[in-house]
């Protein structure tokens, strides 16, 4: 018994070092110099100095595409929990003259789950292009909200329909109005599917790639993942200069990610648990 | 909850919502579908060809190649990663010294950018630079130092290893989660009844999971017709197209080489494909469930 306790332990931990073996390795390259990279594999690096962040600082546009990033970030959050927060409230507690009408406005928000990105990109740089936005963060802000819809619909409601309504009825007893009865108390009630639905979101809209890359190629509005695809233009063979870049761009998020390790994780398998 | 459920109320919660939602997501699907039946290079007019993209489609090695490229991640990734994230979430279900930090090192490639997942494997399985070959080689295994990305044969499985290595994560939590919600009283019952570990696994635990491996599979079907910036960064689909998944296909035919009709077209298939693959498997899945029913 003892022997197969220590066998599936040392399995657990062997897949473990693989998960994070790739973000060691890479630290590792970071102090390299290519020809060290490219020569000699195996061998550590001869001088632990920053050479090769400078100079990836030096061509990547750090600043710009955090805030850029950061910018993104935000707004579609504030937007995009705003309203999804309302119609979701509206279709879980006010009353329809047709239930049937409340259900299916329901199941048609529930859609957007199963259409996959890659289906949306060229229609949404058509009419993108129809608004004449192109290159403002505006064109990514309005579909990566529309993208949150769906998800952010499923926590609400399904939050709401598992919370009794009293409170909210008592409140409104006493003469309390709509706005008053959301922020004073249906939303202190929601924050841990608030909490659930910023991880989730942050993280998608924080990663996102293929619309990005469609919509926005003026290098001053560039995101952090546009900047990272493009290191291999920007470094050429410089490979110690890329790999530097990337550590710069994983360790924040990897410290974001220790930190609220637990959220994280709670929150980005909500959807497939509840779903 | 009547008082306030005035129309004028519901019109302004509803509509910001609704409108957001038909103009950037259920009109574009409309959109993607009318360029499918057109030509269209993006200067000029959008000529109406019906069905004459779909034609070419299936005529076209190209898009086999990617076609077939989707399918090996997604067998491989159905072969490996369902039983690894099973065995995983059964080891690391009850807690004990260190199991926490096991999760979340197992977790951490899955918040990562996918496309700096990308830039990372390269160092790993380049042929020349990667870490892969060099301790292939330190091994005297020269033979199986193969062109891990970049060749004509491994880059699929090679992607497919990579995509595990990124989600392995998030598979094992959703089945911790699932195995959390079987009582304990039941595998007590079971161990009373005499059955060893492996036996309650696969007698009990299994049949119970039924739900959450469901859920597991229609995960990997769409998320493997989804993958995108792992083979862009790797192998961009070359060379000359061999290493082209479905999604890196639709995006090079659309924003590459301005055919926009026949990039819709692969991307109306891709989705269709993906969905059919669902469908076709939660039809089976169903059907077993309620022939376990009623035995």
């Amino acid at each position: 018994m003892k022997n197969k306790t220590f066998i599936s332990r040392f399995f657990v931990i062997v897949i473990s070092f693989i998960s994070i073996y790739p973000f060691l390795w890479m630290l590792l390259l970071s102090f390299k110099t290519d020809t060290q990279i490219m020569n000699a594999p195996f061998s550590l690096p001869e001088i632990w100095n920053f050479d090769n962040y400078k100079r990836a600082l030096g061509v990547l546009k750090l600043p710009v595409m955090y805030k850029n990033t950061i910018l993104l970030v935000a707004t579609t959050q504030v937007i995009g929990l705003t309203i999804t927060f309302l119609s979701s409230y509206c279709l879980a507690r006010m009353q329809f003259k047709s239930e049937k009408l409340q259900k299916n406005l329901y199941v048609f928000l529930l859609i957007g789950l199963i259409i996959p990105s890659y289906l949306l990109l060229f229609p949404l740089y058509r009419i993108i292009v129809a608004l004449n936005l192109q290159n403002t963060y505006l064109s990514l802000i309005m579909p990566l909200t529309g993208m949150a819809i769906s998800f952010n619909t499923l926590i609400f409601v399904g939050f709401l329909r598992d919370f009794p309504a009293e409170i909210e009825e008592a409140a409104i007893m006493d003469g309390c109005n709509l706005r008053n009865l959301c922020t004073r108390i249906v939303i202190p009630i929601m924050k841990p599917a608030f909490a659930t639905l910023i991880v989730f979101n942050v993280i998608y809209v924080w990663n996102e790639y293929p619309l990005s890359a469609t919509l926005i190629n003026d290098s001053k509005k560039m995101t952090i993942s546009i900047g990272a695809s493009l290191f291999k233009g920007s470094y050429g063979t410089d490979y110690s200069g890329m790999i530097s870049a990337a550590v710069l761009i994983i360790v924040p998020q990897l410290i974001f990610y220790i930190l609220l390790q637990k959220n994280i994780i709670e929150g980005m398998t909500a959807g497939a648990v509840k779903g | 909850m009547r008082w306030l459920s005035k129309t004028s109320n519901k019109i302004i919660m509803l509509l910001p919502t609704m409108v957001v939602y038909l103009v950037f997501i259920i009109m574009p699907v409309f959109v993607t579908i009318y360029y499918s039946l057109t030509k269209f290079t993006g200067i000029g007019e959008t000529v109406f060809i019906g069905f004459k993209n779909y034609q070419n489609l299936f005529k076209d090695p190209v898009f086999f190649m990617a076609l077939k490229n989707t399918c090996i991640v997604l067998v491989m990734t159905l072969l490996i990663l369902l039983p690894l994230s099973f065995t995983l979430a059964v080891l690391l279900e009850h807690k004990f010294k260190g199991s926490e930090l096991m999760k979340g090192m197992i977790f951490a490639p899955y918040v990562i950018t996918p496309v700096i997942v990308g830039v990372i494997w390269i160092f790993i399985l380049d042929p020349h630079i990667g870490i892969l070959n060099a301790i292939l080689r330190a091994l005297h295994l020269d033979a199986l130092a193969l062109e891990w990305i970049g060749g004509i044969k491994m880059t699929a499985y090679s992607v497919s290893i990579v995509y595990i290595w990124q989600v392995l994560g998030f598979y094992t939590t959703i089945f911790i989660a699932g195995l959390r919600q079987i009582s304990s009283d039941i595998h007590e019952a079971s161990q009373i009844d005499g059955a060893s570990k492996l036996q309650d696994i696969f007698f009990v635990t299994i049949p119970m999971l039924k739900e959450t491996i469901t859920i597991e599979i229609v995960l990997i079907i769409t998320g493997a017709f989804k993958i995108f910036e792992t083979v862009q960064q790797l192998t961009n689909g070359g060379p000359s197209h061999t290493s082209e998944v479905l999604v890196t296909y639709m995006y090079f035919t659309t924003f590459t080489s301005n055919r926009y009709g026949y990039g819709m077209a692969v991307a109306t298939i891709a989705f269709l494909f993906s969905a059919l693959c669902s469908v076709l498997y939660l039809k089976n899945a169903s059907s077993q469930m309620t022939q376990g029913d009623s035995r």
